[in-house]
């Protein structure tokens, strides 16, 4: 072989050897999983920050909990908000509690991030029974978001019982907080998903199944085909307890403080924000199909509801994003 | 006088098809089914399913009994309260995941064709 051909090879070679540990390094994977707010949460990560991302995304959940949203932590935001009857709140927290109040009132009061009192009687997270009744009506009447008021960045408590708690909106709210942080990153895509509601960044075409209500967890009944964003799922079948016969489940209709009936098994709700799809998911499964397909059309986000005939309806979006894979379930 | 000549050539072309090939396996290679369990977060055990014939019995940590035969894998005992690990089934396919929260401890099955799962 010629001089100039071996040097040609030699070359070739070293940019070979280039872009293999170019593509090694933006194509760098890491994962995470970790247990925060009282659920499990993963992350999978691919960009040459993957690594500190991972660690971040845990990191990011666990102050969120401990320091912000936790109603038992002490010396958490809410923790104190509940202990002191209201209270100044800090810029991320005014941000949240503006959101939430409008999805209550929008929704109707379906949504309603007061219900501490009421939760604690289910006691849904630990050994959950059903409530007596009277505790259950004294528990209702000291509830209710229009006992909260909001003005500039003070939040004030009508009645001093009430007890706000972010059980159907502190996942999303750690999948907003964690974009943000990994906005500053070198990633390529991220797909974070705490307990259930699930982050996706990055310029591909992303597939999430949905959970299968009646089957194992991690078993899904359809596909969805969609860009970066968030998603999120509330069923019937989460921290669901049977007592005499009769299934009760966690999500509460704050009118009657008792487990909503519907007629849905899930909703799902796609959004840019986690915030949104996660108590957006929420009030559509307590007002049903027809009403949460109003409100999810209001706020802008896809919604799928699963009706316990089995139907699966998409509303506010194209079908064509959902493939369903169970044949007990058809697409209307 | 040709300085490249065609065994060169074709030399260069091998080198080139055999550096494309090595990146596109590199980016898309498929897992054989992995039960993977951790606690709280940590890998204890990964088990290839598909090689799981007779019954293994597995304690990834005290409280916790987890039990793999025929290519399923499951929360066989568990002294937590709810008992929702092990009402969780028999896991096999890509992606399948059990919890249980009090003892911190995940099987994920890996190599989906999701990227996630919404519940």
């Amino acid at each position: 072989m010629k001089k100039a051909a071996v040097a040609a090879v030699a070359v070739l070679a070293a940019v070979l050897a280039a872009l293999l540990a170019y593509d090694g390094i933006i194509n760098k994977e890491a994962t995470a999983d970790f247990f925060a707010m009282n659920t499990y949460a993963s992350a999978k990560i691919t960009g040459a920050d993957s690594e500190e991302c991972a660690a971040l995304a845990e990191e990011i959940t666990q102050s969120l909990d401990t320091d912000i949203l936790s109603r038992t932590a002490e010396n958490s935001e809410v923790f104190l908000l509940n202990k002191n009857g209201g209270g100044a709140l800090g810029k991320k927290m005014r941000g949240y509690v503006s959101v939430l109040l409008d999805v209550c009132e929008k929704s109707g009061g379906a949504f309603d991030f007061t219900l501490g009192a009421v939760s604690d009687l289910w006691n849904f997270g630990g050994n959950p029974s059903i409530p007596d009744s009277a505790a259950l009506s004294d528990a209702l009447s000291h509830s209710g978001y229009k006992k909260l008021a909001l003005a500039e960045n003070t939040l004030t408590y009508a009645d001093k019982a009430a007890v706000i708690d972010f059980g159907a909106a502190g996942k999303g709210i750690a999948l907003d907080e964690i974009r943000e942080a990994f906005a500053e990153k070198s990633i390529k895509e991220a797909v974070v998903s705490v307990g259930g509601s699930v982050l996706l960044m990055g310029e591909k075409q992303f597939t999430v199944g949905i959970r299968n209500p009646s089957g194992n967890a991690g078993s899904y009944i359809a596909k969805l085909h969609i860009p970066a964003g968030c998603v999120s799922t509330s069923g019937s079948y989460e921290q669901q307890f049977e007592e005499n016969g009769e299934k009760y489940h966690h999500i509460l209709d704050p009118e009657t403080g008792c487990p909503a009936k519907s007629g849905l098994l899930s909703v799902t709700i796609i959004s840019e924000s986690g915030i949104m799809s996660d108590a957006l998911s929420t009030a559509c499964f307590v007002l049903g199909h027809e009403k949460g397909a109003a409100l999810a059309k209001e706020y802008g986000c896809t919604a799928i509801f699963i009706t316990e005939n089995n139907e699966v309806f998409v509303e506010n979006g194209s079908k064509d994003i959902i493939e369903i894979t169970d044949g007990a379930y058809t697409l209307i | 006088m040709k300085i490249i000549r065609k065994g060169d050539i074709a030399l260069i072309a091998v080198i080139l098809i055999a550096a494309a090939c090595f990146m596109l396996w590199s980016n898309s290679k498929s897992e054989a089914p992995q039960a993977v369990i951790t606690v709280d977060g940590e890998v204890v055990e990964t088990v290839d399913l598909q090689s799981v014939g007779e019954k293994i019995i597995i304690e990834p940590v005290l409280g916790v009994t987890v039990a793999a035969e025929n290519g399923e894998i499951w929360f066989e005992k568990a002294d937590c309260e709810d008992k929702l690990c092990i009402a969780s089934g028999r896991l096999s396919k890509h992606g399948d995941t059990a919890v249980c929260l009090p003892a911190k401890t995940a099987i994920t099955v890996t190599g989906s064709d999701v990227d996630a799962v919404v519940y």
